[in-house]
Parts: C-alpha cells; sequence; structure tokens
C-alpha cells in the first residue's frame, strides 16, 4: 500500500529534473541603486544588462529598468548622450533607444518592494509594473553599494536581506513567478540572499561575507570606472557563449566560468530553494531567464463554468458594441452621449480616492485691503472692550 | 510600443506607418525644419510636425494621424486641449535674441504641463488630472507622476484656451516639474544631448474651420541652440584638442597683443557646416505625406541673408524668398532623395548677418538673503523700448516650502529714464499654500513703463521639512519652478492678438538641511551610554554583599554535599576491601 506513494514521492522529487523549464514569458528587473558620477559604473552595468536582455529577445515592455540618475546628460560627462561600459567605447549602451521606467527619485526601496508584490495605487500605466504570472521566468539583477545583508538605495535608505526575503515569498504566494534567477554585484553580495525562503529562487552574487567587489577598469577620457569585475566576467560569458536563443548553455556552466582569479572576490550561488536542487538549477538553460519565450497557456477546456462565463462575457461585449453601432448609426450627439457615459462609467471604478477640490486664486484689491484693515481693528476692539467691561461686571 | 523614448523617434514611426497609405488628403499631416544661424557659432534649429485628425475619427478610436497611444490617455482622461512642454538649457536672450514662437512652445526648465480637462465637478477634474499625469509618465518615461496636487495651481490669466471649444464646463490645470525629468531620455540623438538649449512640446486641441469642420490637431516642436563646432567634433572622439597656434585667431585690439601673446577669439567665425555635420545624418527627402506643392511643401528653410552662397545636392532645389520680406531661402525636396547641403565658412567681419529680433521685455529672477531661514525673491524687468510700456501676467508657482509674505510684495523702478509717475502692479491674484497640500500661487498684472528697470520682490521663510521628506541629494538644494511671464495686449501684423511668453530660470532654494547621520550617532550613543550606564547601576543596585560563610546554603548545595558525602564513603568501602583482599 505504502509502495505507490513511495514511487510518486520519488517521482515528483525527480519530475522537476526532467521537465524542461516551463515558462511561458520572460521577465526581467534590472536596478542600479546608486546615484550620482562617480558610480557611473552601476548604471553601465546594469545598462550592459539591459541590452544583453534585449539582445536575447526580451522586449521593452517586459524589461524594467529602475536608474537613479541620468549619466548620459551629466554635464561631466565628455560623451553627452552615451554610457560606455568599456575603455574601448565600441558600444553605446543609451543607444538609440532605451525604456528607463523608473528614474530619479522614483527608485525608492518602497517603489521597488511595491513592483516585485505589483501594490500600486491606481493609474500607474502598464509599463511600470511588473505584469507576470505563475508562467513567468523573472531575472532580478541588482547592483550598487552594499554591506552585510543590506544594499543602499541612492545613499539615503536601505533594502535589507530581509525585506527581499519576504517580497519574494510574496511574489510566490501570489503566483508571480515561476522561477526567479536572483543577482546582485555589490559588496558582500552574498549576504543579501541569506534569507531567501521562496520557493524556485536561484541566487547569486559577487562576494562573500567581509568581502568587496571591485570594479574592473576605469576609462580615462569617461574619468571613473566603468563596470564592475563580477559583471563584466558575466557579461563576456553571456556575450561569448550565448550567441542567440538557440544557446545550449546552463546556468551550470554559467556559473562555473566564475573565477576567483579574475574577479577578485568570492561569488556565490544558492541552490537550495530551487525544486530539485543543483541539480535541476544546474541544468536550467541560460537564455530560460535571459532570452524571451513566448509560450501560449492551453487552459483546462473540461469545465463549462469558465466556458459559460466567457460565452456571456463575450454577449456582453456584443450587445456594446451593438449600441455603440446604433448610436453610431442614430446621430452624433447619442454617440457623444454614449463615449461620456462609458468614460464616466471606466473613471467611476477608480473613485476610491478622495481628491482635494483644487483651490484657485483669490483677488486682492487695494480698497478691500484697507476695508478689512478697518474690519480687522473693529474687531480687535470689540474684544479689548468685551474683556475691559467684562471684568467691570464681575467686580 | 511601451514607451515613446523620444518624440522624433515616435514621429518616424507614425510617418513610416502612414506612409504606407498614401490615399490620404495631404493637408492633414505639415512638417517644417527652419535654421537659424546664431551669433557666436550657433545655430537655432526649430522642427514643426503638424499633423489633423477630424473629430469624429479621434472620438470613434480611429486613429490615423494622431499617436494611437497618446489619444487613447487623453480620452480615457477626458481631456479636451493639451500642452506639454520639456525644456531644459537657459535661453540667452543678449546673444540669440527673441525667443522662437514667441516663447509660446517653450516651457519651464523640466516638464510644464497644462491642460483643459472636461468635468463636472472640480474635484472630478483633479481626478482625471492625476490620471492623465500617470499616464502621460508611462508614455513619456518621465516621472510626470510627480505632478500631484501640491504642484497643480489653477492659473486665471496666465494661460489662455488656443483652441476651439464647444463645451463650457473645462478645467484648466497646471502643474510644473521643476530639474531634469525626463528630456534626457526624451530627445533623441547625441547632437541633441549636447545642445546648449533645447524645448519640445506637444500640443494637442481642437479645431474648428467655419464652426462645421472639427478636426483635433496635434503640433510637435523641438527647437534647439546647437554650437557648430561642439556638433561638428566626432562622436568616438568628442574631447576637444588644444589648437595649434598658428589656427589661433587673435583680437590684435588687446593692449598686450603681440607676436607671444595672444588672447583668442573664436567667435567670429562659423564654422562651415552640413545638415550631416549638425545632425548625423542628411535629411531623408521629402516626406510623402506632406503637400506636393505651395508653401507648406517647402520643409527645409534657412533663415540667411540672399547675399551668402550655400552648396545644395542633389535632393532637392532652393526657392528664396521675396522681396521686401525677411531673407530666407527654403528647399523643396524630392521623396526618397537624400539631401543635405554645405554652408562654407562665415566670418562676422566679411559676411552679412541676419538680424535678430529684440525680445520685448527681459526678466531675471535670483533669490536674495542667506541663512537657513529667510530669503528674498527679486524679479528685475528691463523694458529696452523708449515709448511703449508693456503690461504682463507674472506667474509663479511656489514650492509649500517657500512661505511668501504677500505684505513684502513690492515693485519698484530702480533706473528708468521716463519721468512720470507709473502705477505698476495692476492687479494681483493669490492662493496661499497649505502644507504638504498644495503650494503658493502667485499672477501679479504689473505695467513696466518704457525705458525702465524694474524690480518686484518679496519675501520668503523657508519650512523644515520632515526627516523622510528630504530627497537622496538634499543637499543640492531644492528647484524652484520658473516664474512663467505673459505679455498682454500685443497684436500680429494683421490685428489679432498674439500671445508671448517667456519664462524665467529656475532657482535652486537651499533648505535648512539636517546631518542625515546625526539620528544614528545619537541613537548609537545614547544606547552605549544607556546600556554601561543601565548595566552597572542595575547590577550595583541589586546585588547584595555578604561574606563568604555567611551565605546560607541551598537546596543544590545540599545536594552537592550529600553526593560528594556518599561518594566519598563508596570510595573509603572499595579501598577498605581491596586493602583487606591484598592483606
Amino acid at each position: 500500500m505504502h509502495l505507490p506513494l513511495l514511487l510518486l514521492w520519488a517521482l515528483s522529487l525527480l519530475l522537476p529534473s526532467l521537465v524542461h523549464s516551463a515558462h511561458t514569458s520572460n521577465w526581467a528587473v534590472l536596478v542600479s541603486t546608486s546615484r550620482f558620477w562617480f558610480n557611473y559604473r552601476h548604471l553601465s552595468n546594469t545598462l550592459s544588462l539591459y541590452r544583453t536582455v534585449k539582445r536575447l529577445g526580451i522586449p521593452d515592455s517586459q524589461i524594467l529598468l529602475l536608474l537613479p540618475d541620468d549619466m548620459a546628460c551629466n554635464p561631466r560627462n565628455a560623451f553627452p548622450g552615451t554610457v560606455y561600459s568599456n575603455a574601448d567605447r565600441r558600444m553605446d549602451l543609451y543607444g538609440e533607444n532605451v525604456e528607463v521606467d523608473y528614474r530619479g527619485y522614483e527608485v525608492t526601496v518602497e517603489n521597488f518592494i511595491r513592483l516585485l508584490t505589483d501594490r500600486w495605487a491606481d493609474g500607474v500605466p502598464a509599463s511600470k509594473r511588473l505584469l507576470t504570472d505563475e508562467g513567468s521566468n523573472v531575472l532580478i539583477y541588482m547592483t550598487g553599494h552594499g554591506g552585510n545583508e543590506f544594499l543602499k538605495f541612492q545613499d539615503s535608505e536601505e533594502i535589507s536581506s530581509w525585506d527581499l526575503a519576504d517580497a519574494f515569498s510574496q511574489m510566490r504566494e501570489k503566483r508571480r513567478f515561476n522561477e526567479l534567477l536572483f543577482m546582485i554585484d555589490t559588496c558582500q553580495a552574498n549576504t543579501l540572499y541569506r534569507q531567501f525562503y521562496a520557493q524556485g529562487v536561484i541566487a547569486t552574487g559577487s562576494s562573500e561575507e567581509d568581502e568587496s567587489s571591485y570594479s574592473h577598469h576605469a576609462d580615462n577620457d569617461v574619468g571613473v570606472a566603468v563596470i564592475d569585475r563580477w559583471t563584466y566576467y558575466v557579461l563576456q560569458f553571456l556575450e561569448n557563449e550565448v550567441k542567440d536563443l538557440q544557446s545550449e548553455k546552463t546556468l551550470g556552466d554559467l556559473f562555473d566560468s566564475y573565477d576567483v582569479e579574475k574577479i577578485h572576490s568570492r561569488p556565490g550561488v544558492r541552490w537550495d530553494l530551487f525544486p530539485g536542487g543543483e541539480q535541476a538549477g544546474r541544468n536550467r538553460r541560460v537564455v530560460d531567464f535571459f532570452g524571451n519565450v513566448q509560450g501560449v497557456e492551453v487552459q483546462d477546456r473540461d469545465s463549462k463554468d469558465s466556458l459559460k462565463e466567457d460565452l456571456d462575457g463575450l454577449m456582453i461585449l456584443v450587445k456594446e458594441y451593438e449600441t455603440f453601432a446604433a448610436a453610431q448609426e442614430k446621430n452624433r450627439t447619442m454617440r457623444d452621449e454614449y463615449t461620456v457615459q462609458r468614460d464616466t462609467a471606466s473613471m467611476g471604478k477608480v473613485q476610491g480616492l478622495h481628491h482635494s477640490k483644487p483651490v484657485g486664486p483669490m483677488r486682492l484689491k487695494k480698497d478691500s485691503f484697507s476695508l478689512r484693515q478697518v474690519a480687522g481693528a473693529a474687531i480687535l476692539a470689540g474684544l479689548g472692550s468685551l474683556w475691559y467691561f467684562g471684568s467691570k461686571v464681575v467686580i | 510600443m511601451k514607451c515613446l523614448v523620444s518624440l522624433p523617434e515616435a514621429l518616424w514611426v507614425l510617418l513610416t506607418f502612414v506612409s504606407c497609405l498614401s490615399i490620404v488628403a495631404a493637408t492633414d499631416y505639415f512638417e517644417r525644419l527652419d535654421l537659424t544661424p546664431l551669433p557666436l557659432g550657433s545655430l537655432l534649429a526649430s522642427f514643426e510636425f503638424r499633423s489633423n485628425e477630424s473629430l469624429e475619427a479621434y472620438a470613434s478610436q480611429d486613429f490615423r494621424y494622431f499617436p494611437r497611444s497618446l489619444g487613447q490617455v487623453l480620452q480615457h482622461a477626458g481631456t479636451k486641449e493639451l500642452h506639454l512642454r520639456f525644456t531644459t538649457g537657459r535661453w540667452d536672450t543678449e546673444t540669440w535674441g527673441a525667443r522662437p514662437w514667441d516663447g509660446t512652445k517653450e516651457g519651464a526648465t523640466g516638464v510644464e504641463l497644462w491642460a483643459w480637462i472636461e468635468s463636472d465637478t472640480e474635484q472630478e477634474a483633479m481626478r482625471k488630472w492625476l490620471t492623465l499625469n500617470q499616464g502621460l509618465s508611462g508614455l513619456f518615461c518621465a516621472s510626470m507622476n510627480f505632478i500631484d496636487e501640491t504642484r497643480t495651481t489653477k492659473p486665471s490669466l496666465s494661460f489662455q484656451r488656443t483652441g476651439d471649444h464647444r463645451n463650457a464646463s473645462l478645467h484648466l490645470l497646471h502643474g510644473v516639474l521643476p530639474g531634469k525629468a525626463g528630456v534626457a531620455s526624451l530627445l533623441d540623438g547625441h547632437k541633441v544631448f549636447d545642445a546648449s538649449w533645447q524645448s519640445m512640446s506637444v500640443d494637442v486641441r481642437p479645431r474648428c474651420v467655419s464652426g462645421q469642420n472639427c478636426l483635433v490637431e496635434i503640433d510637435q516642436t523641438i527647437d534647439m541652440v546647437l554650437n557648430i563646432a561642439r556638433a561638428k567634433r566626432p562622436r568616438e572622439d568628442p574631447i576637444p584638442r588644444p589648437v595649434q597656434p598658428y589656427e589661433l585667431i587673435c583680437d590684435e585690439t588687446k593692449p598686450y597683443h603681440s607676436q607671444d601673446t595672444c588672447y583668442p577669439i573664436d567667435a567670429l567665425e562659423t564654422p562651415a557646416w552640413s545638415l550631416k555635420d549638425v545632425f548625423g545624418r542628411p535629411a531623408a527627402g521629402a516626406c510623402p505625406l506632406a503637400e506636393e506643392g505651395g508653401p507648406e511643401a517647402k520643409s527645409l528653410c534657412l533663415n540667411i541673408p540672399h547675399s551668402q552662397g550655400v552648396w545644395i545636392g542633389a535632393g532637392g532645389f532652393e526657392v528664396r524668398s521675396p522681396p521686401g520680406e525677411a531673407e530666407k531661402r527654403c528647399y523643396q525636396m524630392i521623396a526618397g532623395e537624400p539631401f543635405d547641403f554645405d554652408m562654407p565658412k562665415t566670418s562676422v567681419r566679411t559676411h552679412k548677418q541676419i538680424e535678430l529680433e529684440e525680445e520685448l521685455i527681459t526678466a531675471e529672477r535670483t533669490m536674495t538673503g542667506h541663512g537657513a531661514a529667510k530669503g528674498g525673491m527679486r524679479t528685475v524687468f528691463t523694458n529696452p523700448s523708449a515709448t511703449e510700456p508693456v503690461n504682463l501676467v507674472l506667474f509663479e508657482s511656489l514650492p509649500w516650502f517657500l512661505r511668501p509674505f504677500m505684505h513684502t510684495l513690492k515693485a519698484q523702478i530702480v533706473e528708468s529714464e521716463f519721468p512720470f509717475e507709473w502705477e505698476i502692479i495692476k492687479d494681483l491674484y493669490y492662493r496661499p499654500a497649505v502644507d504638504r497640500r498644495r503650494g503658493t500661487q502667485i499672477e501679479v498684472v504689473l505695467s513696466i513703463p518704457p525705458a525702465s528697470v524694474v524690480m518686484v520682490t518679496y519675501d520668503f521663510d523657508k519650512a523644515i521639512l520632515r526627516y523622510t521628506e528630504y530627497p537622496p541629494d538634499a543637499n543640492r538644494g531644492f528647484i524652484v519652478a520658473p516664474a512663467v511671464v505673459r505679455i498682454l495686449d500685443k497684436a500680429d501684423a494683421s490685428g489679432n492678438a498674439k500671445a508671448i511668453y517667456l519664462r524665467t530660470t529656475s532657482l535652486l532654494l537651499a533648505l535648512p538641511t539636517p546631518d542625515f547621520s546625526m539620528p544614528y550617532n545619537v541613537i548609537i550613543l545614547t544606547s552605549t551610554v544607556m546600556a554601561l550606564a543601565f548595566g552597572s547601576i542595575f547590577n550595583i543596585l541589586i546585588r547584595r554583599f555578604v561574606a563568604f560563610d555567611e551565605v546560607p546554603e541551598n537546596k543544590i548545595g545540599k545536594l552537592v554535599k550529600s553526593a560528594r558525602l556518599r561518594v566519598a564513603t563508596l570510595k573509603e568501602k572499595i579501598t577498605g576491601t581491596k586493602a583487606d583482599k591484598t592483606e
């Protein structure tokens, strides 16, 4: 009797390692957390990753780029409108189009956690949201200045490893990802993923506790370091080994390419949260996280309820369209009314928030000014007399 | 497309999309590039793109010439007229003359947005306004969602509707986001990033021709002042190298000028340039959508005197303005043929320059005072005209943490060649600030007498912010939005009222800023002192000191004693028996 159960259990253990990643979409959240010119390299790190995931097919609508400063247009930049991650300056990372979703003061811990957990106020545009589902593979890359279990955001606040761990766990509970690859390049980076407990996360960092992460090289004309070591070698692997979406290189290959001699710090990897552990994780292809798939989910056809719901929904749409078409034929005014109605109906949904009434300016006149002075003096005199005579009455 | 990263690019996408359907009326699209060389080797480039959509098509979301993403945002937020401005840099009136478009296409440094929103109540208008800001923030990749209630005003005099509206229940809202938000990512092309001054505008408004055919018009302009020598530098190697001594042009009027001493003047000469030098690529030929004949077809114009020679390429032909009009030449390009021209090197000494229009008035705003608690604002208006007074509206939208004192608002003539008494302040509109809820709004109608300099001043207090309200770079200062100056009572050549605007530069307000690490220092130090003091004092207080033998025995002690006793007896027994055995 126990044998089939045992078998099932064994199978369930085996299964994740056998099944090739079954995700249906790819998303990337790329975060630089540093402001100011001397942190140029953190922006170029992030932009390099941005170029890589874009090269491997993730569209801009599925990349969320958080950049706290604008190096391309910094007055100190001798190369206006460009950001380079290499002193040879062959590749302009800013290029012709870059879509920065969160910039400047918007890059805060609060916004980052809101982004991950998708808790927003009304009206936040879709382009600024991480609209993932249970079939999404998410790549999260962070870089900045950090320490033991924390990462600074813009020199004014910090995110701790517990915050990250809780956010990921919430994402797991809300079925916001299938698998998640967390990469971080900062000092003592490996401490940042120490507290993670959500299943399905692979984490990797650039340096151990009490270790610094170093920059790779500086460009003398730019005047500052242009890229960090760990990111540089990760990129080198991605550029040389992962040429296109057909690449069979695995995460194992990527992590094996870490060379402590070159990186000058000890990078770390955490597999234990991944179903199937290290064995399964190592077999994941690099493009499962850095590349893009456009999978189609076929929903269960047997459930009649959902079919009925769908049909009802369709009927409503058809009716709406019919009224609209009828109105269009009748006359213009009716259609205008209809559009207004529809708009107000859709606006009505977000009526929860209370907004104060905007107050216009008041006209100040000279004559009213003297009048008010007189009125003020009269009130004061009245109060004074009240006080004076009041004391008389009591005595 | 998720975001219109760059307007030109978005336009280009739009263009390529519509150019495939060549069955459209040509007048629905218009484009123009005006190039005006300015003194000191600068070049003003003004792009304009205008397209129409009939109101019916717009209402039924049948977008052909109107960007769908923008149209949907506007319809969702009930916006009937929209004016959006992205500007950075300072327009140098002294050297560059009057502003392009009379300043109507220009915004405050940062992002400026004003819109007429249709709604029944003002609360609803506010809600729609915030929705609009959120939507535009996603569309233009700019932090426009920061335009919240504290940065929103309802100007009463400074902005006029420019479109034809039928509905009356429209609410005007105006928001400014000073700073460099968004502009950087908006403008494409590395030459544009390098401009000394740049301004982009998007205007959407309904237009009715003879009250019948109503259109929705979208007008987009990009203006920039480029330094030609800078723009010509190769992109891979933009760092200027020292000029060879023999290439130096010296100012020979200097008393110390000699064989080995040179005061270089490089601004007398404008280097040779072409479209490719300045914009990185030649013009791609006429747009198939634009009109094929007539004055609107000449989409590229050069404002230079007729006496100046220009070598033009094969892709277009030149039409000069007739005598009597301002001297300029326009080029009609051929579709599909790249077009470029070569402008030879010109010098102030040898070439006639185009005359620059003078600004009607100049305004300069600065902050006065010192210290972290108080300050003052001073706006200086200069009317250069010897005969004409200038009436204007000064519109200021101040952040709530700058608290002006209205009783200190004064206008005085500091310098005048005009001998008569003059009433400067004609009218005043004021909305006081509410902390953290809304900012101050001041609108003053001023009249500046001829040939005078007028100074408008007021004092203000600086508020102390809460610890978490400071931005990450608080010590840089807080940007105060530029003041908008609207010149009143001016008519164009045909007698119609003409809008003329100018804006002052934005200001940096230094607020009292705490040492942000201090609370942590205090917490750590206090905790350490507390721990040390509390630990030792508590220890001393609760402890009773007694002699060792006075200590009463407790249960454990008794147990240990008895156990020891037993072990000892056991040991004794064993050793005793052992001894017996050996004996």
